[in-house]
């Protein structure tokens, strides 16, 4: 059997474990040519003499992977030899591996955890998820209950959310077509991203708008385009504030914007929309309700068809009514 | 639950290799413990445990020989292991602790965080900041900014989580999509939501099956002192908060391909969806119309029903009798 063939036969988890403990335990870093001559998963597969661009390649690929899951994997320059690739030293420094001594877990917050990671059990951040918790529970605490009372999730559709999150955590500036409400035709927009906002149930990209200036919230629906992401590294910004900001922004519109609609009694728009958070009951069937996008608040009302007409305000009042006249034509 | 569904999963290799790093550290602080305590505790089949350690208990570093000698590898009690199913980690090398958090992992538990502080019994907003606190400490890089605004909840949730935790029974006025009035009383099994939306997953006493319920169709709700009759493990309470029926109407739609991941709950399984005049053509599965109507008329110009007749009629209805109101 060729040493190729014996190579495959190493698992990937085993050549990535193999890895993680080489650069682990090495204070002054090993060398490309080390890592690949002497690891296992590698040095079944070096060839002393020969051509070793296939397996740099997949050392490059492994970096990737297990810096993905929060290993960091450190790059150092021999000294003298700055720019000289081959040179390079990699390693793990440990302080920054490992969970900081201090940091513990008591077992009601294990369990509240248990079930913040539940959350995300379906869609892009369920592999971040599952990996969090294995290391929670690595640290050997039982959750208090198991809470079966509870499956609350948070469900991602947007197909823009998986390369605007990676963009996020690489720090660069994405490109996308965004279709304003009421506009006919979608125009690109390049943004260096801040934050994800889930905001009244909506996904929004907060982000700088670098042709524009200044800040805008993107609803994630309404980007028609895929997402490109570039090599440009968005500008320094304290991005916790910024988002705080954002937040804070978002709830002073969803306030001040209010509507009045009249509701039918007994009917779903009179139950449900009596329920919505803020909603202030004017009369018997009269609601005042709080909203952040126009167009957004009278697609819903829309869905309800005869049992809610909107009172104030007219803007509102209008779009209703087109959309209603609008799928009654369709459908004509 | 969704633990449980995951103990036959197969891993990916990210997975495994969160997993290795993640146990080396838990077998240290255990001198001797079984696979199945093991097992138990990461959620896992015992195999996937036995696999995993013993491919541990032939790693190690490649050691200043460059050849993994025997004092360059873990090694575990190997008799113990193969004999009595129980794991004694007897040498160790490069590995001292548990990892840190990506930045993403912590993202996502303190975003999950975030939307569980909406419920009634984690109204201790303090305590929910410093664990968000400890994970961003915890992580290897800066988290990223991911929010979810936290609504507040109505007492309804409250009382409704008081009657699961009893384990009584709950009555109620509901108001289905149809828009009949009905007082149901029901084994309350277990509370879920989407995204800002609360449905209730019980018993209908009334229907004798399975329902969910939205929380904001629940009128007058009160607890009683009756216990419940069917209980959570009794009862085959499905993943999926909506399910078909045989008696499920076939309804053609064409929508925009941008909308079409809201129409995701309605598209059946299997069914086929094709490009047509720039739009999707797919089919959907509902129960009676008054719910295909309301869905319709709130996407404008978005959706539109092909066929059946019926179905278009009921929407077309639906919508004028709404802009009629304008009149």
């Amino acid at each position: 059997m060729s040493a190729t063939n014996t190579a495959q036969r190493v698992p990937v988890e085993e050549r990535l474990f193999s890895l993680v403990l080489a650069l682990l335990a090495t204070e002054a870093g090993l060398t490309k040519n080390e890592i690949l001559s002497t690891v296992q998963g590698y040095r079944q597969r070096y060839s002393i003499s020969g051509d070793n661009s296939n397996l740099e390649r997949q050392f490059e690929r492994d970096k990737d992977d297990i810096r993905e899951l929060g290993v960091p994997l450190e790059t150092l320059e021999t000294p003298g030899q700055a720019g000289n690739n081959q040179s390079l030293r990699y390693r793990i420094p440990r302080g920054d591996y490992e969970l900081p001594a201090d940091i513990s877990f008591s077992p009601e917050e294990t369990t509240l955890l248990n079930l913040a990671a539940m959350v995300w059990r379906e869609g892009s951040l369920s592999g971040e998820s599952r990996r969090a918790i294995l290391k929670l529970r690595s640290l050997g605490v039982a959750s208090v209950d198991p809470v079966l009372g509870y499956a609350p999730r948070l469900r991602v559709r947007d197909a823009a959310f998986d390369p605007l999150s990676t963009a996020l955590d690489k720090d660069v500036v994405v490109r996308f077509g965004y279709l304003k409400s009421g506009e006919q035709v979608s125009r690109t927009r390049t943004v260096a991203p801040i934050a994800l906002i889930q905001h009244d149930g909506r996904w929004m990209l907060h982000g700088e708008d670098l042709d524009a200036g200044g800040t805008r919230n993107f609803l994630l629906r309404r980007i028609v385009t895929p997402v490109t992401t570039t090599n440009t590294k968005s500008p320094p910004v304290d991005k916790s504030a910024a988002t705080s900001r954002a937040l804070a922004e978002l709830e002073q519109i969803w306030e001040e914007r209010r509507a009045t609609v009249e509701v039918e009694p007994d009917s779903d728009a009179a139950t449900r929309l009596g329920k919505r958070r803020g909603t202030a009951h004017e009369g018997a069937n009269s609601l005042t309700l709080h909203y952040s996008d126009l167009d957004l608040l009278a697609d819903e009302l829309a869905g309800y068809g005869p049992e809610v007409v909107v009172s104030a305000p007219p803007e509102l009042r209008d779009a209703v009514r087109s959309r209603l006249a609008r799928t009654a034509a369709d459908h004509g | 639950m969704a633990e449980k569904k995951s103990r036959s999963t197969p891993l990916q290799a990210q997975d495994k290799l969160t997993f290795l790093l993640s146990l080396v550290p838990f077998l240290m602080d255990h001198d001797r413990i079984s696979v199945t305590e093991v097992a138990e505790h990461f959620g896992m089949s015992p195999e996937q445990i036995r696999d995993a350690v013993r491919l541990i208990g032939v790693s190690g570093i490649p050691g200043e020989t460059a050849a993994y000698q025997h004092e360059d590898l873990f090694d575990i009690s190997w008799d113990d292991f193969e004999d009595n199913d129980q794991i004694i980690l007897t040498h160790r090398v490069a590995i001292d602790d548990s990892p840190r958090f990506s930045g993403r992992e912590a993202a996502a538990l303190i975003a999950g965080l975030q939307y569980l502080s909406a419920l009634p019994e984690h109204a201790d907003r303090a305590a929910i900041a410093t664990l968000m606190t400890k994970l961003s400490r915890g992580a290897s890089a800066a988290p990223s900014q991911l929010t979810v605004q936290s609504t507040d909840t109505d007492d309804t949730l409250a009382l409704i989580r008081d009657s699961v935790e009893a384990g009584v029974q709950l009555e109620f006025d509901y108001l289905n999509s149809r828009g009949e009035h009905e007082r149901r009383r029901v084994d309350p099994l277990r509370i879920e939501s989407m995204d800002a939306d609360w449905y209730l997953r019980a018993w209908c006493h009334l229907r004798e099956a399975v329902r969910t319920f939205r929380l904001d169709r629940i009128s007058h709700p009160q607890v009683t002192s009756e216990p419940i009759t069917h209980r959570i493990d009794d009862v085959k309470l499905p993943d999926t908060l909506f399910e078909g029926s045989a008696n499920d109407l076939i309804v053609t739609i064409d929508v925009v391909a941008a909308a079409a991941p809201l129409l995701a709950d309605y598209v059946p399984e299997g069914a086929s969806t094709v490009e047509h005049d720039g739009r999707l053509r797919t089919t959907v599965r509902v129960s009676h119309y008054h719910g295909l109507k309301r869905l319709i008329a709130s996407m404008p110009g978005v959706a539109v029903v092909v066929a059946p007749p019926d179905a278009r009629r009921a929407v077309e209805e639906w919508a004028a009798a709404g802009a009629a109101r304008y009149k």
